[in-house]
């Protein structure tokens, strides 16, 4: 594993890494959203989000994640604010998780964000149906939140990881 | 219960108000913000308008720079993958271009016909440039299928541009900014088309599926038998506000028992789209009668104007052409002058030249007479022996002494 002897500047990079995924996560046109396969796709940032504000890290700002939701928006074509509230609902979510959990457990966690997931998925699939008249496929949504659901623990052994990294 | 219900709300409280250390905003005020920017991004004010134009172009920009080493790679990919199968496509290419030129002549003779017609039909006549623009973000959602392209209302993109690939139909703008625009691709689920199936001559509206093709939706009840594997789909320009006769696709059939479903395979992949074409096309009103009749009427006005201005133009020309001629005869003038000066030189030279001649004569006359002075100079000569001859200078002895010293009486 990596080790950092002196705290310093690639110290702070690898401190500020999840954000930096985030960013270019939401910037990129390699969208891991939508990797143009049928029937699959996953949104990263989601898992992201809400492995980093359940774990509490400290460089994992509330206000960059919002404008992480408004890049998404605009490299997207989404209503600009859609994301950003998504986003912010998984952070009150994790938030909420945090303070009513005493002892934590990876497979509630896991089944904590099959519902939060799909909680904010509908909410934006209304939104957009409803007041934006938006033509969604409701099936790409499915595929997505199941998918999502499927690779958290994944991406949840991979984070893992890091943290470990910058605890040793 | 009580407890358990108040252990909630405080949980809730907590996770709404409480800021950590890090944190600078509650999350409690950003979801407020949020839904205040959802709000306002659903109205068209102005202001709102321009602050997401100069959020839009920052923001793809920066995707712009962040996709370059997942392009470069992608790119890299799809190159190698473009020699593996180089000789295959040169083949084949070689095969469709003898066929495309003997098809060309035809297709040209038939565009100029249709130009023709379509001027006599329309009210409009309508020039059309094709810009050529890169695409700087791709980004594909699984909802959404647009492009953002490199031009914006700097190069008069506007809202319904239609975008192409090659001669191919790719779709329209959907949102400018100013150097910067959003294409709905045609595969977008909220993309209709009207388009008109050929050779049959079926009317219909191809609608996006969100994927990598289309489908034909809308056709009038009974004809659906009609349309056959392969035909062609192109726009029928109904509704204005897709050009037509823009070729977008083949018809696929898809035999689902019950019914048949007809799916519209793009001329174009969307997904290897580089560089596309947004056509900008401009009006000019084609007048009616009445307008035409006061247009007769102010261009018979005009038509002796025109003359006027004819004829000044001409008496233009022709100041122009004397004052060419003046200068040209000036030159001549010039030119003989010193032509005449030359002459003279020529003749001065010539006298001094005869002169030089005479005088070389002269001097051969001399030494002939003084050559034969030595000979017979004796004979001629009037001496004490010899009473018969002259006096030394005169012209008698000179003639004598040429005539060899035989004396003439």
């Amino acid at each position: 594993m990596t080790k950092f002897k002196s705290k310093g500047l690639y110290f702070k990079f690898y401190t500020f890494l999840p954000i930096i995924a985030l960013f270019i996560s939401v910037l990129n046109e390699f969208d891991l959203n939508y990797l143009k396969l049928k029937y699959f796709s996953f949104n990263f940032p989601f898992i992201l989000i809400f492995f980093f504000t359940l774990k509490d890290f400290k460089n994992f700002d509330y206000l960059l994640v919002f404008l992480a939701g408004l890049i998404n928006d605009t490299v997207v074509g989404l209503p600009l604010g859609i994301s950003s509230l998504s986003y912010i609902l998984i952070c009150i979510a994790t938030s909420y998780l945090r303070n009513i959990t005493i002892r934590p457990n990876p497979i509630k966690d896991w089944f904590y964000f099959l519902f939060i997931i799909s909680l904010i998925n509908s909410m934006n699939y209304s939104i957009l149906s409803l007041f934006f008249s938006y033509d969604l496929l409701l099936l790409s949504y499915l595929v997505n939140i199941f998918f999502t659901f499927i690779l958290y623990m994944f991406f949840t052994y991979l984070f893992k990881y890091y943290l470990r990294g910058l605890n040793d | 219960m009580a407890s358990s219900r108040d252990d909630f709300i405080i949980a809730i409280r907590s996770a709404f108000l409480k800021k950590s250390t890090q944190q600078k905003f509650s999350l409690l005020t950003l979801v407020f913000v949020s839904i205040f920017t959802i709000i306002l991004s659903s109205f068209d004010f102005k202001f709102i308008r321009y602050l997401k134009a100069g959020i839009s172009e920052a923001v793809y920009r920066s995707s712009f720079i962040v996709s370059i080493p997942e392009n470069f790679l992608k790119n890299t990919f799809f190159e190698i993958k473009e020699y593996s199968s180089f000789f295959q496509n040169y083949k084949s290419n070689k095969e469709e271009l003898n066929e495309l030129k003997s098809k060309s002549i035809s297709d040209q003779i038939t565009q100029y016909e249709n130009k023709e017609l379509k001027e006599l039909i329309n009210n409009y006549t309508l020039s059309s440039d094709k810009l050529l623009a890169k695409i700087i973000v791709d980004h594909d959602s699984p909802y959404l299928k647009s492009i953002i392209i490199n031009k914006g209302s700097k190069d008069n993109i506007k809202i319904g541009t239609n975008i192409y690939d090659r001669s191919y139909l790719v779709g329209r703008v959907v949102e400018v900014n100013y150097k910067t625009s959003r294409v709905l691709l045609l595969s977008d689920l909220n993309s209709n088309v009207p388009v008109t199936i050929a050779p049959q001559n079926i009317q219909a509206i191809i609608t996006g599926t969100g994927k990598n093709y289309g489908e034909i939706k809308y056709i009038k009840e009974g004809i659906s038998n009609l349309i056959l594997e392969d035909s062609i789909v192109y726009t029928s320009g109904t509704g204005a506000i897709f050009k037509s006769g823009i070729p977008i696709g083949r018809i696929d059939v898809v035999d689902t028992g019950n019914s048949k479903k007809f799916k519209v395979d793009f001329y174009s992949d969307f997904g290897q789209l580089k560089y596309v074409f947004a056509e900008l096309v401009t009006k000019t009103e084609v007048k009616n009668e009445d307008q035409q009749a006061e247009i007769d009427d102010t261009q018979k006005i005009n038509t002796i104007d025109t003359k006027l201005q004819i004829l000044e133009d001409e008496k233009k020309i022709i100041e122009q052409t004397n004052l060419k001629l003046k200068e040209e005869n000036e030159s001549l003038k010039i030119t003989i002058n010193n032509l005449n000066k030359q002459n003279v030189d020529f003749r001065n030279e010539l006298y001094d030249q005869k002169q030089i001649i005479a005088q070389y004569n002269i001097d051969l006359d001399e030494i002939e007479f003084l050559r034969l002075n030595l000979k017979f100079g004796h004979q001629c000569r009037k001496s004490f022996l010899n009473n018969d001859g002259f006096e030394v200078g005169t012209l008698e002895y000179k003639s004598c002494v040429m005539n060899k010293g035989q004396i003439n009486d």
